[in-house]
């Protein structure tokens, strides 16, 4: 029998950016796994309230391009809309697109926010089995002492909700990943031995972009 | 011998004091010089009274505000602000009778706008922008007996902005004078509300210039740290009538968008009434006092309304596929790399 899989944010991610002849190597991998679902999908509350944030972040890249290509004074670096590591992709859309129609611009990028959130919900909707650990049940302490290590809190609670879950069923499970910098492998090994982390049992680390 | 004060003398001291700002039982006792129990006694009248109200209670900690009834929220006006809008009110009636006619409400708020907001009538008066645009801050009441109570030194100019104001609105109807205020004197959020209004009661719906006008609505919709529900609630409306487009024709799902857009803008219209007084009240916890329980109510509404909508769309979404046009690719290979980590 496959085993379950317990999804991380960018996996979602990735399927819903997936588009057919463009994507790169990574994106395609990940709406392969999902496509050629094999196991049960787990999805913690974490990671929904994640992909609610990402569609906001998502469509804050558009709002604040689209200021600027409707008044080129406008300060991309100043806008109130962008973080900062949406700055590049800001940029790059402005310099496409400031030389076409306006208001075919604003339908296009309006669709492209349409086709995002639509797979990330049909998915939601038709591809999640289970979805787990409220986020008031995420234990604090787990997601502090994950915090020692890695420098996002939104992934420390999915790791720590991936940890309770593990915990609570005692059944293993793959937490798939498509993330490079915190979770591969030599870092994922290095946080199985670190403080309180060790009486945790973790879930087998199944990250795509280290799995050929 | 200190003079005992009467009961109206402590009455209209605790009013005074309230003309300010809202304030507790605590902050009007040392005010006034009186006792606690005093102080809270006589409230307790004003309040039975209609003069006052209680807007925060918490245990003994309760914050009462001044009731004038004549002005958005309570929002406090000057005595002299009080008698120029007042008699300015009665003399855009009075111009409005020269040529038989009564103003109704829209037409005596929106008049004395187009009044204060032309810089030849030199008004220093308070407007503010809310749910059907500039609003002078004290309520045009057309029933009422205003007096002239001020004496305008320009009194004649004033008739004569009124006069052009009356000829060129005579035959409009409320909507189209609206409509102008809101193009004349408010934010552009103002006409593109008025603009999808417009389309939403066309029979048939025009998917793309609905979509347009949801596109313009979604851009200029500001983006406020201290309010993001704002945006966030605006581009979540946006966004699920699109989405919901995909999967069912919008006709019918027709009033629960409109109800939706109704709490959505009340609720920004609120919003926009907290900014335009921002300038005349800076201390943003007064203004919390005033504006706070209204805006929170907005908010709650517009937040109930969008889960209501948006659980129409989650019903609908089905296995279709949906093929993005070959014309996205562009944005597509832009963002292929965007994880939004």
């Amino acid at each position: 029998m496959n085993k379950d899989s317990f999804l991380d944010t960018n996996v979602i991610v990735n399927y819903a950016n997936y588009k057919e002849g463009i994507s790169k190597e990574i994106v395609g991998k990940c709406y392969r796994y999902i496509k050629n679902k094999s196991g049960r999908f787990i999805v913690c509350f974490a990671v929904m309230r994640e992909l609610e944030n990402i569609i906001v972040k998502f469509s804050n890249i558009y709002k604040a391009v689209l200021k600027k290509l409707e008044d080129s004074d406008y300060s991309l670096a100043e806008s109130k809309y962008l973080a900062k590591r949406d700055m590049p992709f800001a940029e790059k859309l402005y310099v496409a697109f400031k030389d076409k129609e306006f208001n075919k611009t604003k339908e296009m990028f309006a669709i492209e926010r349409d086709i995002f959130e639509i797979e990330i919900e049909r998915f939601l909707k038709s591809n999640v089995d289970l979805k787990v650990i409220p986020l008031e049940q995420i234990k604090i302490e787990l997601v502090n002492t994950i915090y020692d290590i890695i420098d996002n809190y939104a992934d420390c609670q999915i790791i720590a909700s991936a940890l309770q879950y593990r915990k609570e069923i005692k059944e293993g499970f793959l937490f798939v990943t498509a993330d490079k910098k915190d979770l591969n492998p030599n870092g994922y090994d290095y946080l199985k031995d670190y403080g309180m982390l060790k009486n945790y049992e973790f879930p087998e680390l199944h990250n795509l972009m280290f799995i050929k | 011998m200190t003079n005992r004060k009467t009961a109206e003398q402590i009455k209209e001291e605790i009013l005074s004091c309230l003309n300010e700002q809202p304030s507790s039982i605590e902050q009007i006792r040392i005010k006034i010089e009186s006792n606690w129990s005093t102080v809270n006694s006589y409230l307790d009248e004003l309040s039975k009274e209609g003069k006052v109200k209680e807007i925060i209670s918490a245990d003994k900690a309760k914050i009462y505000q001044r009731v004038f009834g004549d002005t958005y929220f309570d929002l406090p006006i000057t005595g002299n602000e009080r008698k120029k809008f007042r008699a300015l009110f009665s003399l855009i009636i009075k111009k409005y009778k020269d040529v038989n006619m009564t103003p109704n409400k829209t037409q005596l708020a929106k008049a004395a706008v187009n009044v204060i907001k032309n810089p030849n009538s030199e008004l220093e008066l308070p407007v503010a922008e809310y749910l059907y645009g500039a609003v002078p801050l004290m309520i045009a009441n057309p029933s009422e007996e205003y007096t002239n109570e001020f004496e305008f030194n320009n009194e004649q100019k004033l008739a004569k902005i009124i006069e052009t104001y009356i000829k060129e609105t005579k035959y409009d109807s409320m909507k189209k004078i609206k409509e102008k205020n809101h193009l004349n004197y408010c934010d552009r959020l103002y006409s593109i509300h008025d603009a999808f209004l417009k389309l939403s009661e066309e029979e048939k719906w025009n998917k793309e210039k609905i979509f347009k006008v949801l596109n313009d609505f979604f851009i200029a919709c500001p983006i406020d740290e201290e309010f993001n529900e704002i945006f966030l609630f605006t581009q979540r409306f946006v966004s699920t009538v699109r989405k919901l487009s995909y999967f069912d024709l919008l006709e019918n799902n027709k009033t629960k968008i409109l109800l939706t857009f109704e709490a959505l803008w009340k609720y920004i219209a609120t919003y926009k009434f907290y900014v335009s007084m921002t300038n005349r009240i800076n201390d943003k916890n007064i203004l919390n006092l005033y504006l706070g329980n209204a805006i929170s109510v907005r908010r709650m509404c517009a937040e109930e309304s969008l889960t209501d909508l948006y659980s129409i769309y989650w019903s609908k979404i089905d296995k279709r596929e949906i093929k993005p046009a070959v014309s996205l690719n562009e944005i597509s290979e832009i963002m292929q790399d965007w994880t939004g980590e």
